[in-house]
């Protein structure tokens, strides 16, 4: 029988309901938020309602810095109602610092997206779990523009996307799998050029990333709401679940899980 | 274990609070000074340090003999303790030199067993890619420890414990710090001699970045750079204490390193038992002044010994061995994300 990620993840279930970075591990936001997602799980869900601060986020803190990047997630994972609108309320009111455009690293300083944590810079992957939880949960937000712009803004030179900077230097950074996928995850139907050279990066970039599950799973989400051909990403995932656990990441069996699963939040393109 | 030993406790008091320095007896001149930016009492002055270089052409044959050898140069003692040793591996690039080479650390593996480690685990947060199952693959680290029965450990994803700083170069106050990192008895920083192009060079101090988890600081440990690359290097090589350095600089990278720099061919391995010396012999050997990198220099203050005059140098003589290795472009800012 083969092994399947949700299965895998559902072990890693802590006593309070949510879930750790690996199984036995205390519970922490993130791995939380794409469990009641991914298994669409109650408890999981009870565990974010119960660890929501008043102000709407999910977060770990790093002494005074606030790492609240899963709030856009639990949003998704939310029922709709009072704790998924303060989460995107929070979401709305939390954008990244300004920093200004350097000879090193020449960016659109108009250009503001969301942080991993509170106070600190624009990031690829926090912008588009953002815009993702937006587009889908409230898909009237005067912000999602700001996420679009931050993600055209960072684009790599010939498409898809690196962590965060397009040039540093004068080096050209290249686009990865995981950040690219994660990218095309919250840009849907926006800007038809981007997203196309987004996924013609992807179509080429999982192929070589291919023994990475994360990558692998991401990638199946991304080609799933951009209505791509998945047979080959699904098979290479589930070939990689069967043959490694995705090394028991739950993050990683959570997207997992998520790209194998029936149904993803916005639905499928 | 006198490593092991000494270094769990120095934790197990960061994790319990820590202790200020004592102000008694403190003359006028001294009373005026202001303080460190570290608790005395947590930093005794540097003593002398042992550095070791030694030769070594080629990632092939037998490393483990060199690792060996240089690890017997420093008087490196082992015996009983559960190591842990911490490569750089930040992305793959198979035209570049970007990690520490999977066949060294093996290498290193065999040797700290040879010389009756407990235990030898390879443990490493990779502060540029997510996907480390990926990166660990395909960087053949995988194949490179199943061929000596190592484990890997995933720092990013690593059970973690908080820890009080006890020194104050960031706002940060404390950290988080994987528990294989505070468990371990010997922590060994293993980095490539490369350039970096915001903090002059990644040698076994800023290697230390990838201990601590990107889930919290996120990717690429981007509350470390907004805290400040260089103030962050001291906090978290105050709050990790490795025990020794292994410096792969049997081909390294110069120019725009730590990602797009291009490889150099220097044939040599640098060992130490304190990392700022491992890291001053290191510059040196790239061609560059220790007392020019600001966070060398500072670190030479507390974290250990900079000066020539007191560190004991055996193996070879470095000055056969230094390659002027081409320096990082200047960065003006490091903000943008």
């Amino acid at each position: 029988m083969p092994i399947d990620a949700a299965s895998l993840l559902d072990r890693h279930r802590n006593g309070d309901g949510g879930f750790g970075a690996r199984a036995g591990q205390p519970s922490e936001p993130e791995p939380t938020a794409l469990a009641a997602l991914s298994l669409r799980d109650d408890r999981a869900k009870r565990w974010l309602v119960e660890h929501q601060r008043e102000d709407g986020s999910l977060s770990i803190e790093a002494g005074p810095y606030v790492n609240d990047s899963a709030t856009a997630l639990a949003a998704l994972a939310f029922d709709p109602g009072s704790d998924r609108e303060l989460a995107l309320d929070y979401l709305e009111a939390s954008r990244a610092a300004r920093v200004g455009s350097t000879a090193a690293t020449p960016i659109d300083a108009s250009a503001i997206g969301w942080a991993w944590a509170t106070g600190t810079a624009s990031w690829v992957e926090p912008t588009a779990r953002a815009l993702w939880a937006l587009r889908v949960a409230r898909p009237s937000s005067p912000e999602l523009a700001e996420a679009v712009g931050l993600l055209r803004d960072r684009e790599s030179v010939g498409g898809g996307w690196n962590y965060g900077n397009r040039v540093v230097l004068g080096e050209d950074l290249p686009p990865f799998a995981q950040t690219t996928a994660i990218a095309l995850i919250g840009l849907s139907g926006y800007d038809a050029d981007l997203e196309a050279r987004g996924l013609r990066a992807l179509r080429r970039l999982w192929r070589i990333e291919s023994a990475g599950g994360l990558s692998l799973a991401t990638t199946l989400v991304a080609f799933r709401v951009h209505g791509e051909a998945t047979e080959a990403v699904r098979s290479a995932l589930e070939r990689l679940v069967s043959a490694t656990s995705l090394v028991e990441d739950s993050v990683a069996l959570g997207w997992a899980a998520l790209a194998l699963g029936e149904e993803l939040p916005g639905g499928d393109g | 274990m006198k490593h092991g030993v000494d270094r769990r406790a120095f934790l197990r008091g960061a994790v319990a609070g820590g202790a200020v320095a004592a102000a008694g007896g403190l003359g006028l001149r001294a009373l005026l000074r202001p303080p460190p930016p570290w608790d005395e009492a947590a930093f005794p002055p540097p003593g002398e340090a042992r550095v070791a270089v030694l030769a070594a052409s080629s990632y092939d044959g037998a490393l483990d003999s060199i690792v060996l050898e240089g690890l017997g140069a420093i008087g490196a003692d082992v015996r009983g303790a559960n190591v842990l040793l911490k490569p750089n591996l930040v992305e793959f690039d198979p035209l570049t030199s970007i990690n520490t080479e999977p066949r060294l650390i093996a290498a290193a593996v065999l040797a700290f067993r040879r010389m009756g480690a407990a235990s030898v685990r390879v443990g490493e947060g990779p502060g540029h890619r997510r996907d480390v199952q990926d990166l660990v693959t395909r960087s053949g680290l995988v194949e490179a420890l199943a061929g000596v029965g190592a484990p890997f450990v995933d720092l990013n994803a690593a059970s973690i414990r908080k820890v009080e700083l006890r020194s104050r170069y960031t706002d940060l106050r404390e950290l988080w710090l994987p528990t294989p990192v505070l468990d371990a008895d010997v922590v060994v920083s293993m980095p490539k001699m490369k350039t970096h192009h915001w903090a002059g060079v990644t040698l076994s101090l800023k290697n230390l970045f990838g201990t601590l988890p990107g889930r919290v600081y996120g990717w690429p440990k981007n509350i470390l750079h907004w805290a400040g690359i260089e103030p962050s290097i001291l906090d978290i090589a105050g709050a990790v204490r490795p025990s020794y350095a292994i410096i792969d600089g049997i081909v390294g990278m110069e120019g725009n390193g730590p990602i797009s720099g291009t490889p150099v061919r220097s044939g040599l391995l640098v060992f130490a038992d304190d990392p700022v010396a491992a890291d001053s012999i290191g510059a040196s050997l790239m061609g560059f002044d220790p007392a020019q990198i600001a966070y060398l220099a500072e670190a030479s203050r507390f974290l250990g010994q900079a000066d020539p005059a007191r560190i004991e140098q055996r193996g070879e003589d470095p000055g056969q061995l230094t390659r002027a290795f081409s320096p990082p472009p200047l960065g003006d800012g490091i903000t943008a994300g």
